[in-house]
Parts: structure tokens; C-alpha cells; sequence
């Protein structure tokens, strides 16, 4: 290496140099470190004592029935996304595709907005609207006549996770429909008027040219719904009140959240707490390869 | 074709626009009518909205003929100015129609304002906001108007941590957008391919992590280094989670940038630092104010972060000081709603003016990621 090359090099870690450490100290070291961890039985009670307990912490996390409760209504929340948003968000946007409304910015822009807010907000509304004397409470006694009937699916632990799912797809719908909106625009024109003026009928249209074409795109949605619903804490947490209820409604996150940093009792609170959460990243990855796997059963030879 | 066939056609076709219509016309009233809700319930006082939850606002807007009481001071007010320094004498007066005998809608009006008549009314005595002189009743008018408002801002401390979400969003998304153009200009205009791969590779792993995912470790690291409830730490952190999808984006447009505009700018003899200085990033633009829209706003909405690492008021972002205040006073749900609404406000505006770049935006994130 001569001293140009040497020079030049100096100039390229200079340029990336500043950015990477950052990320590889924010970033990679704690993916390492949240490994490490759960494998320890590290304590942060007596001043961060640990040693080696092998797969004692995953161990604990299989046999607790609290991880299993957890992990049902985040299963939930992977359907309501997989089969609520994704559904609704492509029927919004072959609307929008073929052009069946007049402003259709104006209702893409609407349906988009909640995307936009801060997830705890919308949480928060939504809760005061879910509330025993909210506004959907009057709606339910306007509707049946019985002034002192109350909107209780959020108080009950069977129907919790109800309000919750109406609430997900409110927020998340907007951004699926602009998903498959921005692909379908893609999709040459041509080939639909030339299908048409061949006598294709609107559902053979859909079923035979749009839908093969947009597996992709639907794939690609199925993979962001899933790693989207297994991370997400905000609003379910803003929903719910600490205790029994946000304990009904409890999925993986807010499992991992309340181990960490509520529960001080437990010395080993932390390990346990990133066994959980390098459980969601394990249980996340293996659902988008299975989706990636089922996406390539359906594309199997049609190129395009 | 037959007439026949068309007009059946015509038929399906004037069914499917009015479902369609029918859809969107649901779906958009789905989407908007709690937010429109939660924005003018946040004009109208608790009373109003236990009585009816969907009325219009009226009691506060129309205040002109409100009854006062006067009370004595006692321990439980909240002055609005300091009672050490300004020892003029006060008329101190509650509300009976706004949280009444709460000691929560209650004026300081100076003596010296005030008609001798009125001033010298004792606790208990009446007094109607239409007898006030006309600069006190304005004054007293717009306070009741925003009483919701001004009682959060107050009592849950938000303006400052308005300003610190403002501090997080702004210096984060400035970070992101240098180190992370300073990434993608290394690795897609400068000639080390192999390391480049490397560190692209690297990078994209980010996209499988969130903060949520290494909150834990991320919490021990900054407890170590004593950076938990400081604005660094939580700038350092926001940065490095927002340079994946600043180094995808941007690095795939710089590709797309001539190599002759570098070639001929070494030529002028521009240091490397130099031409991505003056050259590319003036033409990476579009992509800049993408990731900014996208950073931006996703830094403004973060929540948990913020909840395990600051323990301050000094450091706490808006989403955290709704959510606590919310928990606080789960009584006083106009106070809540006007929370909602300063917390949601500044993020509707950006929404609707720059509307298209977010909508392209977002695509090209979510695709790319």
C-alpha cells in the first residue's frame, strides 16, 4: 500500500469513522452485551455480581405462564395486523388505484394521518374513549335505549384485547394501504385496459393481473405487520392502567418492561428481562422467515 | 359487444363506486371524528363533559355572566404570580360553575383595579364577570377559554418538555443527517468497495434491532457512564438508531450522482471533505428532507426511551409528560384532552404542509427496510 492509498484510506475513515463508532457503540454493543446477559444471572441488587447460568434465564421464561399469556395476545396482535390491517389497507388502496373516488388525496391523506401522532397520545384517546362513561359507552346507550349500559371489553380479561385490536387497525391501517398504493402505481396501465378491452370482467382483473403481481408487496407488509406488532409497547401501555388490566392485556414488550425496571424485588431482573427480549427478536426473525418462505410457495414460477 | 353487456357493466361499475365511496367515507369518519372530538372537548370543562360527552362547547366560551365567589386564601392555591414579592392587596374569586369549591378556576384580581364597591366584598359574597371593568372581564374571558390548556401546561410542566422534545427531534435529526451522509458518501463514492460492504452490511443489521430491543443493555451502559437522564445520552442514542435508514437512503441517491462532478472537483483541487461539503450534499437535498420528515417525527413520538432513562422533568420528552400527567389526573379529563392536543398539534401541522414528502417518504423507508 503506498502512501496515497494510506492517505486516501485515513480520508475514508474519517468519513465514517465518527457515524460508525456511534452505531457500534449504541447499536452492536448492546446486542452482544444483551446476549451476554442472558446467560447471567447478573445482579444489580448487590452491585452487578454475576456468573454463568447457561439457559437458566430462557429456562425460567418457558415455565413462566406470564411469558405464555404474553406471548398469546402478541399472536393476536401479529392477526389483527396480518389479517385487519393489511385486508382493509389493500381494499382502501385498490380504491385509490382505480380511481373510484373523487379526492382521493384528500381520503388517503385522512386515513394516513394517525400514523403520524405519537402512538402514546393516540393510546391515551383511545382509553378515555373505551372509558366506563366515555363517548363509546353513550354510543352503546344511545343505541340501546338503557341509560346505564357501559362499554366494559376493556375491563374484562377475555375482551381486552377487543378494544385494543379496533385501536391497532385505526392506527396502522393508513400506512399498509400507502404500501400497496406506491406499489400498485407501478403496475403498467396498459396491461389492465388491454385486459379489459379483451372482455376481462373487474374481478378477473383483480384476480388474474393485480393479485399476482402484488404478492411482493403483500409479503414485504406481512414482514413489517409482524416485526411492528412484536415490538410494540406504546399503545397498548398507554391504554391500559398498571395492574390487573394491563396485565390482561400484556404482550411481550410490556412482559419485558415490567421485568426490567418494576419488578426491583427480582436480583435478576435484567437477565431475565433480555431473555425476553432477545425472545421477541428470535421469535420475530423466525416469523418473517416463515412469511418469506410462504411468499416463495405462491410466487413459484410466475416471473415477472 | 352488446348493449346488453354495457349496461350491465355500467350497472356493477356504479355499485362498485358507491362501496367505494361507502368505504372511504367510513373509514375517513372513523379516522377523524375522535381526533375532532378530542380537540373541541378540550374546550369544555369537566361539568360539561360529564353531563354530556358529545355536546359542543358552550360553558366556557360563554362566560361573560359567570358567578364568582369570593374566598379567602388558603393553603391550596396555586398563585399565578408570587405572593412574597407582590404584597398588593387581592380580591381572590372561584368559579361556581367551573370545578367549583376545587380551588381550580380561581382569579388574583388587584384591589387597586377594582370599583371601591367590589373591592371590598368579604368571603362568601357574590360577583358576576359582567360588573367587572371592561379590561378584566377580556382578561378573565380568554383565561377561561384556555383553562384546560393553561392548566397543563402549568401543572404537568409542559412547556419545557415541549422544548426538550423539540432539542431531541432537532439536534438527533442534524446528527443523523451529518454522520450518516458522511457514511454513505464514504461508501458509495470512495473506492474502498470491500470495507464498504462491510460496514453497509453492518448497518443494515440495525434495521432488525429497535430501541426496544436492547433498552436493557442500553440502560446498564448509560448508568455506567452516568449519561441515564442527560440530553446527551439520549441524543446519542436516538442518533445511532436513526443512521440505518439515513445511510440506506441517502446512499442509494449519492450512487445515483455522477462520479465526473468528484472528479473534476479533486481536479480544482478540493479536499475529499470538501466536495461531499459543498458539492454532494447540497444535491443529496431531497433525500435529506425525507430522513429528516422521517427522523423527525419518529423521535418526536418515542416513548419508552425516554420513560427508562429520564427521571427529571428537566429531561423528560412530551409523550412522557402526557402519559404521567394522564395517569395523575385521570379526574380531569378536559385537562387531559388539552394535553392530547398540544402533544398531537405540532405533529398535524408538519402532517398537512409537507404532506407529499412524508407520503414518498415513508414508501421508500418501508420499502427499503
Amino acid at each position: 500500500m503506498n502512501k496515497r492509498d494510506q492517505k486516501e484510506l485515513m480520508v475514508f475513515l474519517g468519513m465514517i469513522g465518527p457515524g460508525l463508532l456511534v452505531y457500534l457503540f449504541i447499536v452492536a454493543y448492546p446486542i452482544l452485551y444483551s446476549a451476554w446477559l442472558s446467560f447471567t444471572d447478573f445482579n444489580p441488587n448487590s452491585g452487578g455480581d454475576w456468573s454463568f447460568v447457561g439457559l437458566l434465564q430462557y429456562k425460567t421464561m418457558v415455565e413462566d405462564p406470564n411469558f405464555w399469556h404474553a406471548f398469546k395476545n402478541n399472536m393476536i396482535v401479529v392477526a389483527v395486523s396480518a389479517f385487519g390491517q393489511i385486508p382493509i389497507g389493500f381494499v382502501l388502496a385498490y380504491i385509490l388505484f382505480r380511481n373510484r373516488v373523487k379526492w382521493g388525496h384528500f381520503f388517503q391523506a385522512m386515513v394516513f394521518l394517525p400514523q403520524f401522532l405519537s402512538t402514546i397520545v393516540i393510546g391515551i384517546l383511545w382509553k378515555r374513549m373505551f372509558a366506563a362513561d366515555g363517548p363509546a359507552s353513550r354510543i352503546i346507550q344511545i343505541f340501546s335505549g338503557d341509560p346505564s349500559r357501559q362499554f366494559d371489553l376493556m375491563l374484562k380479561a377475555d375482551t381486552v384485547m377487543y378494544p385494543i385490536g379496533f385501536a391497532l387497525i385505526w392506527m396502522y391501517t393508513g400506512f399498509y394501504m400507502l404500501i400497496f398504493l406506491a406499489n400498485l402505481q407501478k403496475i403498467d396501465k396498459s396491461m389492465v385496459e388491454a385486459a379489459k378491452i379483451d372482455g376481462a370482467t373487474e374481478p378477473q382483473i383483480f384476480t388474474r393481473i393485480i393479485m399476482p403481481l402484488m404478492t411482493g408487496a403483500i409479503l414485504v407488509s406481512a414482514i413489517l405487520a409482524i416485526a411492528g406488532s412484536l415490538k410494540g409497547f406504546d399503545l397498548i401501555f398507554a391504554m391500559t392502567t398498571q395492574g390487573l388490566q394491563r396485565n390482561n392485556a400484556m404482550v411481550l414488550p410490556i412482559f419485558m418492561y415490567q421485568t426490567a425496571f418494576q419488578d426491583y424485588r427480582n436480583p435478576m431482573r435484567f437477565a431475565y428481562g433480555s431473555a425476553i427480549s432477545n425472545a421477541i427478536v428470535i421469535i420475530s426473525m423466525v416469523m418473517i422467515l416463515f412469511s418469506n418462505w410462504v411468499g416463495s410457495k405462491f410466487n413459484a414460477g410466475e416471473d415477472y | 359487444m352488446s348493449t346488453k353487456e354495457v349496461s350491465k357493466s355500467s350497472i356493477g361499475s356504479a355499485v362498485g363506486t358507491t362501496l367505494s365511496y361507502i368505504v372511504f367515507v367510513t373509514w375517513t369518519l372513523i379516522t377523524i371524528v375522535p381526533l375532532i372530538w378530542m380537540l373541541y372537548s378540550s374546550f369544555k370543562s369537566n361539568e360539561e363533559l360529564t353531563r354530556d360527552i358529545y355536546a359542543l362547547p358552550y360553558d366556557m366560551l360563554n362566560n361573560m355572566d359567570d358567578e364568582y365567589t369570593v374566598i379567602a386564601p388558603s393553603l391550596n392555591l396555586v398563585y399565578d404570580y408570587n405572593p412574597r414579592q407582590d404584597k398588593r392587596e387581592r380580591l381572590i374569586i372561584e368559579s361556581t360553575t367551573i370545578a367549583p369549591g376545587r380551588r381550580m378556576m380561581v382569579h388574583f384580581l388587584l384591589k387597586e383595579d377594582l370599583p371601591s364597591e367590589i373591592a371590598s366584598r368579604q368571603p362568601g359574597d357574590t360577583v358576576v364577570i359582567g360588573e367587572l371593568p371592561r379590561r378584566l372581564r377580556r382578561e378573565i374571558h380568554w383565561k377561561t377559554v384556555w383553562f384546560n390548556y393553561r392548566s397543563a401546561i402549568s401543572r404537568a410542566k409542559l412547556g419545557g418538555k415541549f422544548i426538550n422534545s423539540l432539542i431531541y427531534a432537532g439536534v438527533s435529526t442534524f446528527l443523523i443527517i451529518i454522520l450518516g451522509s458522511m457514511i454513505a458518501f464514504g461508501v458509495s463514492k470512495m473506492r474502498f468497495k470491500k470495507l464498504s460492504a462491510v460496514v453497509i452490511g453492518l448497518i443494515g443489521l440495525g434495521y432488525l434491532i429497535s430501541i426496544n430491543s436492547v433498552i436493557i443493555p442500553l440502560f446498564l451502559m448509560l448508568t455506567s457512564v452516568g449519561l441515564t437522564d442527560t440530553h446527551v445520552g439520549i441524543i446519542m442514542v436516538y442518533t445511532a438508531f436513526g443512521l440505518p435508514l439515513a445511510v440506506m437512503l441517502s446512499s442509494q441517491f449519492m450512487r445515483g450522482l455522477p462520479n465526473s462532478l468528484i472528479e473534476s472537483a479533486y481536479i480544482d483541487g478540493a479536499t475529499t471533505f470538501r466536495t461531499f461539503w459543498s458539492i454532494i450534499l447540497p444535491m443529496t437535498v431531497p433525500v435529506i428532507i425525507t430522513i429528516s420528515i422521517l427522523s423527525a417525527l419518529g423521535i418526536w413520538n418515542e416513548f419508552l426511551l425516554v420513560l427508562v432513562l429520564a427521571s427529571s422533568d428537566a429531561t423528560k420528552s412530551l409523550p412522557v409528560g402526557v402519559f404521567s400527567f394522564s395517569s395523575l389526573t385521570s379526574t380531569q379529563l378536559g385537562w387531559q384532552l388539552a394535553a392530547l392536543v398540544i402533544a398531537t398539534a405540532p405533529a398535524m401541522a408538519v402532517y398537512f404542509s409537507f404532506n407529499k414528502q412524508i407520503t414518498k417518504g415513508v414508501v421508500a423507508g418501508a420499502v427499503k427496510g
